[in-house]
Parts: C-alpha cells; structure tokens; sequence
C-alpha cells in the first residue's frame, strides 16, 4: 500500500525544484585547490550533452541511472531532486579564493537555471485533475471533456493524450449494431437466447433481473435479493400477507415404473428412522407431498445425498405409478447417479423413451418453423443480414439435444427422466396466499365443442369433458379450490396437501391496478364443509391433474396465446377496459397446488410460513407471474427464503447440510469467500482471530470438534462401564431405544458394528477396552482418507429423547408431560451409554435463542458455561456473561521474520535489478507461495485440539443466526457435539438444563443462550 | 475536508561575504530563523511559528530561500526574519540578513513570482553592464533559460509517457 503512496507522490514531486546547496566541503581549511572549476561555459554546454544524451536514453527508466545523469557530484541532497536537470551552472568558486566581488555572467547563469527549475515546476498541471478542471470557470465550455476543440488551442495536445488514455481504459463495446437495431425483437431475442446458453434463465428472468441483484449460481441466473429496501418488508410480507418467489429451479426427477419395484429400491435410500419413507400410506396415495432425506443405498446414517420433497401421482387403476422427486439442483447431480444406480437405469435408451424422442421432434418443428420465418425476414431485410433461426427458449436452454435426459432399466423397465424446468413451480408464503391464489386463479368453463378444428387448442380438455366422470371429477376440485377462500391461514389445511386443478388464462381477469388480495369475510359460508376438508383433507381423486401428462402439457405449452396476441384482443373491446370473454379460444392450463406446512416444530407461533406452491407446465410462467404481482404479493429471492427457513428453524439447503457433498461444497465456497474478504482489508484494520482466540472464523471444523470430543471422553473416563455384562445389557437397550432395526445400523456404521462385535467376543474388561481402542485407532485411519468423519443425527426418536432432556425444570410439567407421553426415561448414566456407543461421531441441530442481548453470526461458537458463570448469572439478573482472556499470537513473530526475509530480498532484487535492468525477478513469486501459509490474524494448519482452545469448552458452531424479526431476540441455528451435549446436560443442574454460552468470532464476550432441539 | 492553509514566504539571503553560500542549507536556515523568532516573540512565537515550519525550498548559488508556515502566525515569522543576522554551518558563521520578497498563499505562486523576479534582474543586469564580454554572456544565459524552457518541456512529455508504459 504505502509502496503505491510513494509512487503516486513522486510522480507528483518529479517536477518540483529540488533546493540546491553548494556541493560539501570537507572542512573549513582550503582544500579546494585541488577542485578543477570548469570555466562556466564549459558547464553549461556539459549540462545540455548531458541533457540530451538522457533524451536519447531515456529508455531505460531506472531511478539510478537518472541519479548517475544528474548529480554526478553526490551533491544529491534533496535525494528526490529530478526537477533540476542541468542547471548547474554556476557550480564554480566553492573554495576558499574566491574573488571580492560577483561576475555577472555567473549570477545571471544562476538566476537563469532557476528560472528554468521554476518554470518546469510551474508548466506542470496540477497532479489529478483533467486538463479542462485546471482552466477558470469562466473558460469552461460545454463538452469540454466530449470534445478537444472545445479547449483554448494551447490545451489541445495535452488533452488528446488524456482523452486517448481515457479509451484505453474503458472497455470497447460491441456496437455492431445501431441501439435501434440491437433492441429489435428479432435480435433481441437472440441475444437472449445467446445469454442463457451457459446459465439457464427462468422464464421471470427479465422481470427479476430488473429489480433484484442477480447472482449465478448452480447452473442458473438467480435472484438474491431485491435491489430495493426491502429486508423487513419482506418479513412483514411472510407473516402477514403473502411472499412469492420462483423455485423453478428446483429439479424435478419423474421415476416411472412398477410401484413394488419402485418401493422396493427406494426403501434403501431412505430411512424409516429419519420420519417418512416414500412408502408412506398417506403419501403413496398421492394426497399429500412427503419430504425426507435421502442417504447413499444402505449407507445410513453415512452418506448422506440431501433433502428432497416428493409426489406420487395419484392411482389410476394400472399398476405403473409415476413419483415425482422434487430436489435442490446442488443435489440433483448426486441423487440422479445414486437413483440411476440402484435402479440399474444405466443406458440412456433414447428409441423407446417418449420424453427425448418428442423434444428432438419438437426442436425441429421448431426450427423449421423458425427457418421459415427467418426467410421472410430475409426478404424483408435489406442489408442482407444473416437471418437467425430465433425463437425463444422455453424451458432448459442449455440442454444439449443429444443428451440423454431419461434412462431406462432393461430389467424392470423404470425409467427415471430428468423434468428439471419441464414444469415451473411458484412458491407464495404466509397466510393470505390462498386468497391470492382464489383471486388470480378461476377454475375452467367446461367446453364441449372446439373453437377451432384447425388447431389443436384445448382439445384435450374437450375430450375430457365429454366424459362425465371427469367432469364431475373437475366440479369437485373446482368446489373445494373455493373452499379455500373461507380459511383463515393455510396452516389450518392438513401438511402438504395436493389439490390438482384446471385453471382458465388468468391474463384474462387481470385486474386495471395493483390490489392487495383480502380474503372476503363474507366466504364464510360452508362453515362445515370447510372444517371436513381441515380434518380430512382432501379427497383421493381431486389430487389429479392433468399436469402429470406429457403430452398435454406439450400441447398447453405450445398453444398459449402471445401476449401481443392478447393485447390485441383487447384493444378491439367495444367498451375499453371491459372484462375480456375469450369463450371458448381461452387456453385451460392444467396446475397442481400444494400446501407447504410452515413451523411445525416447537411451540412457539405454529404455522408460520405456511403457504401454497404452485407447479405450472412450462412456458405459461409470465402469465401466472403478472397476475399474482397484481394481487398484491412482494416477491422475495434466495436471501428471503434464507430468512424464512431460519425464521422457520429449519435447515437450509445445502447451507445446513454439511454431511451431504453439496454442503461440503458450499462450506468450501463460502469460506473462500469469507477469507478473500477478509484479506482485501488492511492488516491493521483485521480482527486478529488468533488473539480472539477463534481458531476457524470461516469455516466449521466438524469433523475435528466430532473428533476431539471423543478423544476427550476417552481421556476423561466418563461412562465407562464399569463391568461388562451391565454394559452389554445397555447396549442392547440402547439398540431397543435408539434403533428399532438394529441390523440397519451394524451395517450402516461399521465402526459401531465392530465395537459392538468385539464386545461380544471379548470375556474380560480390559481385554475389551483394547480392542474398542484398536478398532478406534483403526476407524481413524480409515475416516481420514474417507473424509467423511461425521454423520448428523436424524433419528426422530432419539432427537425427541434429546429434546426432552434439554427442557430445563422450571418448565416441569411440561417436561414431565413430554417424557410421559414419550415413554422416556430419565437422564442416567443407562440411558446415556447406549447413544454414546453407537453415535461417537455425531453432531446434532440444534437453536439457540439469547437469553438477552447479543446477535449471534455466522461461525459463533456454541460453548459450555462453568459453573462460576451460573453462580454469577443467579446473583446478577442483567449478568451478560463472561469474558475470554485474550489470547496472545504466536504466529506473529513468524510472520514478522517472513516479512523482514522477504524485504531483504526485495531489496537485494531492487538493487539487481538497478544495475542489470533484470525482468521482474522470479523469486519474488517464490516468497509470495512460501507466504501464503501465514496470514496475520489467522490460525495456519494444522488446528489445535479445538474444544479445550478456549476458557469454555467448546461444543458446537452456529451456522446461521441473526436478530429474529419474528422471535424479537437474537437467534441462532447450528450443530453441536452429541457427545459433548450429552455430557453437558449430564452435569447441569436441573434447573439451568440448556443453557450453554455463544461467543461471535471477532469478539471476546460470551452471551448466554438457551439451547432447544425441536422435532 | 478543510485544509490547513499555509503562508510560504520567499526570501533572499543578502550577504556581504560571498563564502556565505555554504551555509545556505535547510538546517542552517531553519535554525537560524527559529532563533530569531525566539528572540523576537519568545517560547510562544516560536510554538506558534514551529507548527509545520519548514524550509521547502533553497537555492544557495541565488540566494532564495522558500520558507513555510501556517497562515494564523505569518506575521510572527515576517516580523522576525529581519532580525536574523548570520548564518551558521559546520562551524563557520557568516553575517547576513534575510530580505523578504513575497509571500504567497502556494508554492506555485512563488514559483511565478520567483520566475518573474529573476526575469527582472537579468534584464536589470543586461540593461547595467558595462563591458561588452559582460554584456555577451548575459544576453547568452537569458536566452538559455527561454529555449531550455522548451525543451524541458518536450522532455517532460517523453517522460510521462514512459511512466505510463510502466
């Protein structure tokens, strides 16, 4: 930094006059006899060869070469004097005799050399202004900086330097074409459709991307976060009205086969332990969306792929069912290859597929349709312009048509196909987001005969409604959409319900001005009615849509009415403004609605951000999107569904998955992020995490702090066992308790397994403890090549016991009641082994809430008060909580010495390089690596035993945390050691149960926080 | 942001001894000055007059000297740069006195004004000489100093360029 100051500051001295001095005399005695003084001629004309031996030099720009022209006398004093060049005129009669009185011809080449130093110093315009700054406001024209001419004459050169520089610098821009021509639809459309080649749009794109920062991420050009003020608005919005975002990119897998053989292998992906399974009644008969997490086959709880939401559809008497598996596209890629294995859906048959075959045939059309249409514009265009088959892309642009994107199995005939942004789906949260929905969307008029035997418009749908069982189908669904309108959120409707649905254009009820959807008091009516649809949900058959079908959806997506088409419509009412009747050319858009369950973990405000998803078939996404902003919805993009799931206490993908790879990458992302940040400061201006004492401020070791709560167990001696057949009698219960299928787990985690195994063989204690730490000693070698050392405990029942172990007493009832109804036993060293035993590497979600102030970030570290501090919080109500010490930094010498080497040899460079006018040299690259170990503030590999680094031990790490708007404290979600929370809660008081203390990275103080598990 | 406005005060050093010129430096000069102000306005003054006192400039073979302070205690240093009556280097001490100028609010002023100033004793002294070798050589320096003016210049555009490339 200050190395680019000096720069800077010499360009600007290099022309200001040097002070001058007579060259240095020894002593007072006269010596000077022996300096030849040069008549003042000679001088002179010596001066000006030197002068211009520089000008035919000047090549070689090194600061002693000047040195060596200038001052060949070492009378460099001022040490930065260029300005002088050659005045030395009157360097003469420094010795002791010189004469009584002046020459003239020496005072006026004295007088004259200054002259010539003043009036360089003064030519030179001031340091950083442009040439038409320096001139008096009077002189200034209008596009003075536009035009040169503009100047007085005399500026004209100095300015076409500047200006030229000034093109340099900027970036030269494509302007092939006029701006009318570049905004023509034609082109336009190719240029977006050039644009989303490399990332795939949403169809809301253009409307986004004017309002929200966009970011490009996973594949996709996404919105972040609106550009306008908009953090608390939004929130407002989620609890109060309604927040809709576009998940569209979202991947949808559709799985198609037998649905034993679907069962079959997706029971070993899944764990029952974990909540549902794909087979879940309730599910499989396609009224409800399930979610669950998905592991590597027969890998639980190891290998985890990441959390999906999926749909059946609804049974239609044949024995093929069709699932749809909703996913994050960070996780599409791992779960697509687990899928295609365990189904051994390995080749890509394209001939027998439906799904590739129909887009290759579409894409032709398409083009053939385009090509033709180039033709004529052909003829149109003058210029002779290469025509471009244009048309925009619907769906997926960067699909690759050769690219398989369905597999079949050859031995059971499964075929797994890819419908990522084959269909769009729409999020709207909060509680008035089905009276958005019952605004915007109207159920279709039935329609018996067609418009027009040309097209094929609607023409499914008047196939189907000349089946009466369909139409009665179709009255129902439409009947129960209006129910909607008489509840009061849709938290009240039964978790993820599915209503399918056929909807008429919503462009066509598009209301003049922006209104705020209320729902109507008066809807009321069906009071009963609406109470069975809460109780039961609804009924089997009207959770199918026709949505589900390729083909219609092909045939919907094709034959929307354009816009302009629309418009024209409209203009050509007869009253102007009048509702447009369409009659029978309106298109019927099949959609399916489901119900998104907000909170439903803990007790406080149940149901928040509940809300509706709509899935729509592609290509329809403006005209639903226009709609619902005209009802009064803000939208949101990641950064508020960020917020929502926080709000919601859940975690978010893939930022709170750190044992799936998505999350491991995502970890990877941030903390290079989050480190590039910090080292873009200034070292001064830096928090010295090393002092703070935070040894990972960018990233969350779990896989260590797993690691060295075990070492630290063994170590302590804590639950050991002391005989051995009390233990096995543990274990088994522990197994009884923990897993109700304890072969899943032998061979799910085969370091348990071998544990387990050894304490069967072994007949004597100590025998025993030195297999278990064989085997330990063995699994650790193992983990470090296998990376994943960890696993997240997703055990509901085990999760539950845990959570009723972390209410405190004063909440006694309530504990009593949780631990009644759950069968739990009490907190006991019995209950404790089994869990430690079989789970010595995990980490559980957890949040915390602040007992007072403190707002907890990202990276906060999760650790265990001492018993001082409980003392201290009992006497002092307002006790905020302790303080670390501050640490001191060891690296700081190193890095001090690192950098002494390194000036040292720059220096030495410098010096090589001024005499040999060297290329930069190589070995400076070579410190810089050796360098980049070291960054001050920071803890360099490998980390120290991370628990016992500070005063409290640690447990665990905060992964997100904030100020809740909706708690009105500060929150925070993150994992801790489940070893290191059991053996917490084990030594607290029952009274202080939960309590642990939060510390951010870049501060010292401790808060106290309230520990909850909710399930 | 405002600056700190200074005074520069552009001064000559008159002395009858041309060996004076050795002791025309920045310490001899700043010492010198900071002495007469202390007698002059005591402890005060010279607090006052010493906040970012400096000597920017000096050129002893003409005698200038460009010295600078702030603009609230000018008066201070104007007042006592009469009262300075030697100078003193590496053990000599030669007579002298301090003759005032200009003072201007930039360095670029001075320059002007110095540029201006020593126009003005050139033609003086061409318009006074009294032989006619004298009058040669002067005629030869003014004309030096106007045609080196341009090239300088010139060379200056080389260098910016050069500096560019870097």
């Amino acid at each position: 930094m200050s190395g680019a100051r000096e720069k800077k500051r010499a360009k600007k001295m290099r022309n200001q006059p040097a002070s001058v001095t007579l060259p240095a005399e020894p002593g007072p005695f006269p010596a000077g006899g022996s300096r030849a003084c040069p008549p003042p001629g000679d001088v002179r004309s010596e001066g000006l060869l030197q002068y211009q031996q520089q000008k035919f030099l000047h090549q070689s720009p090194g600061t002693s070469y000047r040195k060596d022209q200038y001052f060949p006398k070492g009378q460099n004093r001022g040490g930065r004097g260029r300005g002088r060049g050659g005045w030395q005129g009157g360097c003469q009669s420094a010795s002791e005799e010189m004469p009584k009185y002046i020459t003239a011809s020496t005072f006026a080449q004295a007088r004259a050399a200054e002259i010539n130093a003043m009036l360089k110093a003064v030519a030179q315009k001031s340091s950083n202004s442009l040439v038409f700054q320096t001139l008096p406001r009077h002189m200034r024209r209008r596009a003075m900086s536009h035009s040169i001419k503009r100047l007085p004459r005399r500026l004209h050169e100095i300015a076409r330097k500047e200006a030229e520089k000034a093109v340099h610098q900027k970036k030269e821009q494509s302007k092939t074409k006029c701006r009318k021509a570049r905004r023509r639809h034609i082109n336009l459309v190719a240029e977006f459709n050039r644009r989303q080649r490399k990332n795939i749009w949403l169809e809301t794109h253009i409307w986004h991307a004017k309002r929200f920062h966009m970011i490009k991420k996973w594949g996709y050009c996404l919105a972040d976060r609106p550009t306008e003020k908009s953090y608390r608005a939004c929130y407002r919005a989620m609890t109060k009205h309604c927040l809709l975002q576009d998940l569209s990119y979202y991947c949808c897998l559709e799985l198609n086969g037998e649905e034993n053989e679907l069962l079959k292998q997706l029971a070993r992906i899944c764990s029952p332990d974990t909540g549902l399974m794909f087979g879940a009644e309730f599910c499989l008969s396609g009224r409800f969306e399930g979610s669950l997490n998905l592991y590597r086959a027969d890998h639980y709880p190891e290998d985890m792929l990441g959390p999906v939401t999926f749909i059946w559809k609804p049974k239609d008497g044949s024995e093929n069912r069709q699932l749809w598996i909703w996913m994050h596209p960070a996780l599409k890629q791992d779960i697509l290859n687990e899928l295609k294995e365990i189904f051994q859906c390995s080749e890509p048959e394209e001939i027998c597929i439906p799904e590739p075959f129909t887009t290759l045939i579409q894409e032709e059309k398409q083009t053939d349709v385009a090509v033709s249409l180039g033709k004529k514009r052909k003829k149109e265009d003058k210029d002779g312009e290469k025509a471009v088959p244009v048309k925009k892309i619907i769906g997926d642009g960067t699909r690759d048509p050769l690219q398989p994107y369905s597999w079949t199995s050859p031995a059971t005939g499964i075929v797994i196909s890819d419908q990522s942004m084959e269909i769009l789906r729409y999020r709207l949260i909060g509680p008035l987001s089905h009276s958005v929905l019952t605004e915007t969307l109207k159920a279709a008029a039935l329609q018996t005969e067609m418009a027009d035997s040309e097209t094929e418009l609607n023409n499914w749908w008047v196939e189907n409604c000349k089946d009466s069982e369909k139409v009665s189908l179709h009255q129902q669904q439409t009947a129960i959409f209006e129910l909607l309108e008489g509840i009061s959120s849709p938290a009240e409707v039964p978790a993820g319900t599915i209503l399918g649905l056929t909807v008429g254009d919503p462009r066509v009820n598009l209301p003049k001005k922006k209104t705020k959807a209320m729902p109507d008091p008066e809807k009321y009516r069906d009071y009963d009615k609406v109470r069975q649809l809460f109780l039961e949900g609804v009924p089997v058959g009207c959770a199918h849509s026709f949505i589900w079908d390729h083909d219609i959806c092909k045939n919907v997506t094709e034959n929307k009415i354009s816009e302009q088409d629309l418009n024209h419509m409209r203009g050509q009412l007869l009253v102007p403004g009048s509702q447009l009747d369409l009659g029978p050319c309106e298109s019927k858009i099949p959609v399916l609605l489901v119900q998104q369950p907000g909170k439903m973990a803990g007790e406080d405000r149940p149901g928040w951000g509940s809300g509706w998803d709509i899935c729509l078939p592609k290509g329809w996404g403006m005209a639903f999107w226009i709609p619902f902003i005209y009802r009064g919805v803000r939208v949101g993009g990641l950064q508020e569904s960020l917020k929502h799931s926080e709000y919601k206490r859940t975690p978010h993908t893939p930022n709170d998955y750190p044992d799936c790879p998505a999350g491991i990458q995502f970890a990877k992302e941030l903390e290079n992020s989050l480190l590039e940040k910090f080292k873009r400061r200034p070292p001064a201006k830096r928090a010295n995490y090393v002092k703070l004492g935070t040894l990972s401020p960018f990233l969350c070791p779990w896989g260590q702090l797993t690691k060295n709560w075990e070492e630290r167990l063994k170590a302590s001696g804590e639950f050991v066992c002391p005989s051995f057949p009390h233990t096995e009698s543990c274990a088994t219960k522990g197994q009884s308790l923990c897993d109700p299928k304890p072969e899943v787990v032998k061979e799910a985690s085969p370091e348990t397994g071998e544990v387990e195994q050894t304490m069967e063989i072994s007949s004597e204690g100590a025998l025993m403890t030195e297999d278990v730490a064989g085997t330990q000693g063995f699994g650790e070698g193992d983990e470090t090549m296998t990376r994943s050392i960890f696993i997240v405990l997703r055990s509901e029942k085990l999760l539950m016991q845990l959570s009723a172990w972390c209410y405190p007493t004063s909440g006694k009832d309530r504990r009593d009641r949780l631990v009644s109804r759950l069968g739990q036993k009490e907190m006991t060293e019995h209950a404790l082994l089994p869990i430690l035993m079989s789970y010595p590497r995990a980490i559980v979600w957890v949040n915390l809430s602040l007992l007072r102030k403190g707002n907890p970030e990202l990276h906060a570290m999760i650790c265990i008060p001492t018993e001082e501090d409980f003392l201290h919080l009992s006497k002092d109500q307002l006790f905020c909580g302790p303080q670390e010490p501050k640490h001191c930094d060891i690296f700081k010498h190193k890095i001090q010495k690192l950098k002494r080497k390194k000036k040292k040899k720059e220096e030495e460079e410098e010096d090589v390089k001024a005499l040999e006018s060297d290329p930069p040299g190589i070995s400076d690259k070579e410190i810089t690596e050796e360098h980049k170990d070291l960054i001050l503030g920071l803890w360099s590999d490998p980390l120290p035993d991370v628990t016992s680094h500070c005063s409290r031990t640690l447990l665990g790490y905060v992964t997100r945390g904030d100020f809740s708007l909706a708690a009105g404290c500060g929150e925070a979600l993150g994992f801790v050691s489940l070893t290191g929370l059991l053996h917490m809660l084990h030594r607290q008081p029952t009274d202080k149960k939960g309590l642990v203390l939060l510390r951010t990275p870049a501060s010292l103080q401790y808060r106290f926080a309230r520990l909850n598990i909710e399930v | 942001m405002v600056r700190f406005k200074n005074r520069y005060v552009l001064c000559e050093v008159v002395s009858e001894d041309p060996r004076c010129r050795q002791c025309i430096e920045d310490r001899a000069v700043g010492l010198a000055v900071r002495e007469a102000i202390a007698r002059a306005h005591g402890d005060y003054g010279l607090a006052c007059c010493c906040v970012s006192f400096t000597v920017k400039y000096l050129n002893a073979y003409t005698g200038t000297v460009l010295l600078r302070c702030r603009k609230d205690f000018y008066r201070l240093l104007c007042s006592a740069l009469p009262l300075v009556r030697q100078l003193e280097s590496r053990n000599q001490r030669y007579p002298c006195y301090f003759n005032t100028l200009h003072v201007g609010g930039t360095i670029r002023t001075c320059q002007k004004f110095l540029i201006q100033y020593n126009r003005r004793q050139l033609l003086m002294l061409l318009q006074n000489c009294t032989n006619e070798e004298e009058r040669r050589s002067i005629r030869q320096s003014v004309l030096s100093c106007s045609l080196t003016e341009e090239q300088s210049q010139s060379g200056d555009e080389e260098d910016d360029d050069d500096t560019e490339t870097d």
